[in-house]
């Protein structure tokens, strides 16, 4: 099992959720997230007055997955969130060791 | 030994389940509880009796206390009793108690028993609060009728009726903390019938203080008739839903959570389905809220009225403020009670005095609005003078929402807006809108004053100055009070509710301009949000197209404080940084947009021509490109040039360069070059132009969104062999696009012939300004310098050596004077950034424009 973490422009959460559900994804964590890597936070002027924006919202998505459907997802992910243009992300990729579900205490792939 | 109530733990379900079967023949929810208990009756009595035979007993009595009490025993809440004694009996009690609890919990019912003395139970109901509101309900079961009596004229004398204000203090205290813990969100759409806001709870306490205060059991005894058979049938309404609940999960569940809001919706006889639970819980809010109201107004006459030989006192005191009101301590007071039956009018004035007192309305004066409200017809909805009073309360600024709030409370709002009434209690079922409509559109009104008043400086300073520096923030107000109004309607709501604000408006008398913002701003309600969370806000289209949609800067604003308002109002968690940053990304952007090219030029005549062009092109065709051509390349071009454009382009899958050129007068002519855009793809062109001695005079280059690149040069060859040129133009051009020859290597060959020595004439300084402010989307790079032949490529080289695309540009020639702009992005699509790179290209070419 592994657990998919992408960073994604907030706009493209859409169309990543349509790709991921089309290939059968079943579930996944969505968060709002701020943060900056190559793409900088700017100064943004309104009447003289200056809005400082450090940090650019991004959407975080995780998702854990069989091994077998990790290359198909990450496919999708990076179709889906691409425009080719600097802040579009990063997708990370890691082992899990064991999960459970709480509920009824099912674990491994039975409880993704 | 053997007790025997005649019947058993399974004969007892069985009774349940069939009283269960046939609840909905009871006449009331109500009628079923007395009916439950009237048969637990039976059996405590049953007990009794039998532990009495069995031991050897003192005279005791037993009492059914709390909602046992009342007989209001829902099927799985608590049986509490009281055994009561002679203190001196005390050691004798314990056989008896277990005697009597113990077939009694045989049979799985959950009953709770304490056994005290007459002067016990006196002394800890005046300290402790629940004993004694427990003790409030009592009712005879069985044994000594005489030590219930004594107790019950004991309690009467010594503790209910005394310090009667002390004890509503408590009670409003109690009823204090207790909205404080379901205040969350999550009890708002998962509510908790007994001790929730406006719930069975609130519904006791008040029942218990009208007890206490009037000495009644006729809770409803002050109410007129109208109000306390609504205020029994919400009750009842609350009752029916608790009994569900209790007996579909078989125990004592008092939140109403999704999952029992599902099953109890049908069984009610709601329709099937979101739709049913949406209505059922409409319903509830409702009921719940005028079980609240009730439990405010009657602790308000416990805490506030004052004694009668202060009324004698007050009546000297009170200031007449008009002929119709008079204030008092801060109390506003209808002075004569027969008012607003014979002038509605005087309700609205009413209010706007309560504004400008800050104080409160005595609550004779609050059932006088509320038994005037039948009163309020059309007369009264268009009356000017109404109307004005209206608009001033709102332009005041001060304290609106909880004017509002209170008309709402007492049911004047929905009255003088009847529209409003569709809303009131409605829910959304679903976890993101946790509030009922008519609340959250009353939260979003409070919301706009909080921000007015500088409560979000620190995080939302925008939005702070935005809204003070508003020219009519009533307009607003009043949008937001009535932005969900369409949500009582089927369709879509932005629509609906833009109409029916529309009409609201005229009714209200506005002028025409402020019915259509309030209209403009109800129907793109949810555009802005839409906007900044779904689409690519570096996108400049994105941009234009939503500044085309709000049209000038002061909606724009107006729709972002709008915005803020309404995610705001939908629950606490709604409003994030986050989301404003994507917000305010939109609306500075927006706004620059308005400030610097004003949407009316270029934007319009863009949209114009597409309309024009979507009538003349084949719809297939249209649809192919239509989406892709920029503003400003639909504004600089004819209708008849475009369409010839989208003919090159669509060849270019045949043939990857086209170049077309139409000749003035043999030394000038316009060439267009249609091809795949590039990388530096504007330095080759320009290079291959120098390269054929052909001298640019203007250029457009122009860059659609589906990669085609469309270029139009005004060209002038002095040596009059324009068209040889242009052919080998053609020629190198291609071998360049192709990548067959190198621009460099045929530089090299032709070095000798390029070589022309031109006239001296005055020099011109050369100058480069890089401007990062005047548009978000763009670096904009002016250079003005000397013209020569050739200048173009350097200038272009430059640029695309220095990691610059450029977007587009527009190039002018003043006599020996060139003019370029250039707009132009990083290879990511961003603005430059970094002074360093800029300090950097602007001495490279400075160097290039002066060798």
């Amino acid at each position: 099992m592994k657990k998919i973490e992408a960073i994604i422009k907030p706009f493209k959460l859409d169309d990543v959720k349509n790709v991921l559900s089309k290939i059968g994804v079943q579930g996944m964590t969505i968060t709002e997230v701020k943060g900056f890597g190559r793409q900088r936070g700017h100064t943004e002027v309104y009447r003289g007055a200056e809005y400082k924006i450090d940090f650019l919202p991004k959407i975080k998505i995780e998702l854990i997955t069989p091994d077998d459907m990790v290359p198909q997802i990450i496919e999708n992910l990076e179709r889906g969130a691409k425009t080719g243009k600097i802040g579009d992300g990063k997708i990370f990729l890691s082992p899990v060791e064991e999960i459970i579900r709480i509920r009824t205490g099912e674990r491994g792939k039975d409880a993704i | 030994m053997q007790f025997d109530l005649g019947t058993t733990r399974d004969g007892l379900k069985d009774i349940k389940s069939r009283m269960a079967q046939g609840i909905l023949a009871y006449p009331s929810p109500k009628e079923f509880l007395r009916n439950y208990s009237d048969m637990v009756d039976g059996l405590v009595r049953k007990a009794f009796q039998q532990a009495q035979s069995q031991v050897s007993t003192p005279s005791v009595c037993v009492i059914a206390i709390g909602g046992y009490g009342r007989a209001e025993l829902a099927p799985c809440s608590d049986i509490d009793l009281l055994l009561l004694y002679p203190s001196s009996q005390k050691e004798q009690l314990p056989p008896l108690v277990e005697k009597v609890l113990y077939p009694l919990w045989d049979l799985g019912l959950d009953v709770s028993c304490s056994s005290r003395s007459i002067s016990e139970c006196l002394k800890m109901a005046q300290s402790d609060l629940h004993i004694k509101t427990s003790l409030i309900d009592g009712r005879y079961l069985d044994g000594e009728y005489d030590f219930f009596r004594k107790l019950y004229d004991l309690f009467s004398k010594k503790v209910l009726h005394r310090k009667v204000r002390k004890f509503g203090e408590s009670l409003a205290k109690d009823l204090y903390l207790r909205r404080q813990k379901y205040e969350d969100p999550a009890y708002v759409l998962e509510p908790n019938i007994k001790e929730g806001e406006g719930g069975v709870r609130d519904f006791q306490i008040g029942r218990w203080i009208v007890r206490a205060k009037y000495k009644t059991d006729r809770w409803d005894s002050f109410l007129f008739p109208d109000h306390s058979r609504t205020l029994d049938k919400n009750l009842q309404f609350l009752w029916a839903v608790r009994n569900q609940l209790h007996l579909l999960s078989g125990r004592r569940q008092d939140d109403l959570t999704f999952e029992w809001q599902e099953k109890i919706a049908p069984i009610l006889g709601f329709s099937p389905g979101a739709r049913g639970i949406e209505d059922m819980m409409r319903q509830y809010h409702l009921s719940t809220q005028k079980i609240s109201n009730f439990v405010d107004d009657v602790l308000e006459r416990v805490l506030y009225e004052p004694s009668s030989f202060k009324k004698t006192f007050l009546f000297f005191q009170k200031k007449k403020i008009d002929p119709n009101f008079g204030l008092a301590r801060g109390e506003l007071t209808l002075l004569d009670p027969i008012t607003f039956k014979r002038e509605p009018a005087q309700l609205m004035t009413l209010f706007q005095y309560l504004q400008v007192s800050h104080g409160r309305m005595h609550f004779r004066t609050e059932e006088a609005v509320m038994e005037a409200l039948p009163f309020m017809d059309d007369r009264l909805r268009s009356s000017e003078k109404v109307n004005q009073t209206f608009h001033s309360i709102l332009r005041t600024g001060e304290g609106v929402a909880a004017i509002l709030k209170k008309m709402h409370n007492l049911g004047f709002l929905s009255r003088y807006i009847p529209e409003f009434s569709e809303i009131e209690g409605k829910v959304h079922y679903d976890l993101y809108h946790v509030h009922p409509i008519d609340i959250h559109s009353l939260l979003a009104v409070e919301e706009l004053e909080k921000l007015r008043m500088g409560v979000y400086q620190k995080d939302d300073l925008l939005l702070t100055s935005l809204i003070q520096e508003l020219e009519k923030p009533e307009i607003l107000l009043l949008t937001a009070l009535l932005h969900d109004i369409g949500k009582g309607a089927e369709g879509d709501h932005s629509i609906i509710g833009a109409e029916m604000i529309r009409q609201i408006g005229s009714r209200m008398g506005l002028p025409k301009e402020d019915r259509d913002l309030m209209g403009f701003l109800v129907s793109h309600h949810l555009s802005m949000l839409e906007t900044a969370f779904r689409r690519d806000l570096r996108d400049e289209q994105i941009i234009l197209r939503f500044a085309n949609e709000v049209k000038h800067l002061s909606l724009l604003k107006m729709l972002y404080l709008l915005t803020f308002a309404d995610i705001k109002a939908v629950g606490p968690e709604a409003w994030t940084s986050w989301k404003n940053s994507l917000l305010m990304e939109l609306f500075l952007k927006t706004s620059h947009f308005f400030e610097r090219d004003g949407v009316t030029g270029p934007f319009l005549k863009g949209e114009e021509m597409i309309q024009k062009l979507k009538a003349s092109l084949p719809p297939e065709i249209f649809s192919e490109v239509g989406d892709h051509l920029p503003e400003r390349y639909l504004s600089s071009c004819s209708l008849g040039e475009i369409a010839h454009h989208i003919e090159m382009a669509r060849s270019l899958e045949k043939t990857p360069l086209l170049v077309e050129w139409e000749a003035e007068k043999e030394v000038r002519a316009k060439v267009t070059i249609c091809t795949k855009d590039l990388y530096g793809l504007f330095s080759k062109i320009t290079g291959c132009m120098f390269l054929d001695r052909l001298n640019i005079l203007e250029a457009q280059i122009h860059t659609w969104g589906n990669g085609v690149a469309l270029d139009i040069f005004w060209v002038e060859d002095a040596t009059k062999g324009l068209e040889d040129r242009l052919q080998q133009f053609q020629r190198d051009l291609g071998e360049v696009l192709s990548g067959a020859v190198a621009l460099k290597s045929l530089f090299l060959q032709r070095r000798e012939m390029n070589s022309i020595h031109q006239k001296v004439i005055p020099g011109v300084p050369a100058e480069v300004k890089v401007n990062d402010q005047d548009s978000d989307f763009h670096t904009i790079i002016e250079v003005t310098g000397e013209d020569r032949l050739g200048i173009l490529y350097e200038i272009t080289e430059t640029l695309t050596d220095h990691g610059f695309d450029i977007q587009f540009a527009r190039i002018s020639t003043l006599g020996n004077r060139i003019v370029d702009v250039f707009y132009v992005q990083d290879k990511w699509g961003q603005k430059i950034e970094g002074q360093q790179k800029v300090e950097h290209l602007k001495q490279t070419l400075l160097r290039r424009l002066i060798a």
